[in-house]
């Protein structure tokens, strides 16, 4: 179900571009997209909602065997600049929903993080010590923050999903 | 970190990340308080360098696009750094009017030669002290000038008014903010990891003899996470640093702290083992500032 959804939502986003495509033509069409480095949107766990999920500070949330993988958005690192420290918090805190858990520095500014949800932090990057550019390399993949468990998985429900968030973006710009 | 415990001069870490700031009252600290939206440092500094050149219009002063302001296009006077919230930003940038520039230049040149981490590196700029160019320049004159600058470019009418920044009505919760920020956790349990390869000089005194060592030592949150010790075997027995290494495990990279937990340690030992064991401890703790 998760599925299907998913894929209405990407062909809502091709479509200005491309003409209908049938379903297995969109399933394919889904794999080349994430094969080619797009934001990761579906993953086919049984159960869990396991689409992308985004705050309006521009963090994303993804979620697997019932832990959030968290990271910052491509525009949100595009608005940083080059990220020369990343001021993670300590695994084992724990994190109310909009608690800040840390800080990006950047040349513009020390950026603060916002946990998009609560739970209790299990692992941070620890990539980005030596690396922290990886969050604007690669801001959804090997550039993520943090991994949670997710106390309250009615949250998750209430966060934006790719095309809302998109949307979300349009409206800032103008 | 030894000149500035000798001076009793206090370690701060700040929030908005960057390099260190050395201040005293002859540094002035500016911080603009703006939302999200409204962030922009340009303009802020524009604040500063229209003030000075208002008051001194000989001076010649330009903020750089790394937001630095410099005193005829070479002496640093300003540096900036800031910090983005949800809704929020603020800004804040050092002025140097007459700060004791001999203990700003002793005090930010390290002490431990040998650090390797993959902090960014600092990049040391000649300052210079407004005084130094525009000796007439008061200090109130200057604060002044910047309330009325300030006013004008953002269309404010507002008056100077002094707080205390330790008011507890006036801001709720400060009380607690300070002692986290001037916690070890926060100050120094934050601290990249980093590594110490340094030549350890060792001394015998009564013996008049000397021999060279080595120190690998490797730090994490401020912890020491593994430490070796490459000393003549002819010099002290090999149980001994490694046993002492072993002894610094997990302990902060702090002189004090190393002190308590190599006492007990040299309680073991006597005469010619205790006297080089004294000094290779001394000569350690020195390393760890």
């Amino acid at each position: 179900m998760a599925m299907r959804a998913a894929l209405r939502c990407l062909s809502v986003n091709l479509s200005p571009r491309l003409p209908q495509l049938s379903s297995a033509a969109q399933v394919s069409a889904t794999r080349l997209l994430c094969r080619s480095g797009f934001p990761r949107t579906l993953s086919t766990d049984s159960g869990q909602c396991t689409a992308l999920k985004f705050t309006e500070k521009h963090e994303w949330v993804l979620v697997e065997s019932g832990i959030g993988t968290v990271g910052i958005s491509k525009y949100a690192q595009e608005a940083l600049g080059d990220v020369v420290y990343c001021g993670l918090p300590e695994v084992g805190q724990r994190l109310e929903q909009m608690d800040e858990f840390g800080a990006l520095e950047s040349v513009k500014a020390a950026s603060e993080l916002y946990s998009p949800l609560t739970g209790e932090v299990t692992a941070i990057n620890t990539e980005l010590a030596g690396n922290p550019g990886l969050v604007n390399k690669s801001c959804y993949a090997d550039g993520w923050l943090i991994k949670m468990t997710i106390e309250k998985p009615e949250e998750l429900h209430k966060l934006m999903d790719q095309p809302a968030y998109d949307k979300f973006i349009k409206s800032l710009e103008e | 970190m030894p000149a500035m415990r000798r001076a009793m001069i206090p370690l701060a870490r700040r929030r908005s990340g960057g390099g260190t700031v050395y201040h005293d009252l002859g540094n002035l600290n500016l911080t603009f308080f703006a939302s999200k939206k409204a962030y922009d440092r340009q303009r802020n500094l524009k604040v500063v360098t229209e003030a000075l050149r208002r008051v001194c219009p000989e001076l010649d002063v330009q903020a750089t696009d790394r937001f630095d302001i410099l005193l005829k296009g070479h002496h640093k006077i300003s540096g900036t750094a800031s910090r983005l919230s949800r809704k929020s930003s603020y800004h804040h940038c050092t002025l140097l009017h007459s700060a004791d520039r001999s203990a700003l230049s002793s005090l930010l040149r390290p002490s431990c030669t040998g650090i390797q981490s993959n902090a960014t590196p600092s990049v040391p700029s000649p300052v210079a002290n407004l005084t130094d160019h525009a000796p007439s320049l008061q200090w109130e004159e200057l604060l002044e000038a910047l309330v009325q600058q300030y006013n004008s470019e953002f269309g404010l009418t507002s008056a100077l008014t002094p707080v205390s920044p330790s008011d507890e009505s006036l801001f709720p919760g400060v009380g607690n903010m300070e002692a986290e920020l001037r916690s070890w956790e926060w100050t120094f349990g934050k601290t990249p990891k980093f590594r110490v390869e340094t030549q350890l000089e060792l001394r015998d005194e009564q013996l008049a003899a000397g021999c060279s060592a080595y120190l690998h030592m490797e730090v994490k949150n401020g912890l020491v996470e593994s430490c070796r010790m490459d000393i003549p075997a002819n010099w002290l027995p090999l149980r001994l640093s490694s046993t002492l290494s072993e002894v610094l495990l997990g302990e902060r990279f702090c002189p004090h702290r190393a002190a308590a937990a190599l006492t007990v340690f040299l309680r073991s030992e006597s005469g010619q083992l205790h006297r080089r064991l004294c000094n290779l401890c001394e000569v350690l703790l020195a390393v760890m500032g």
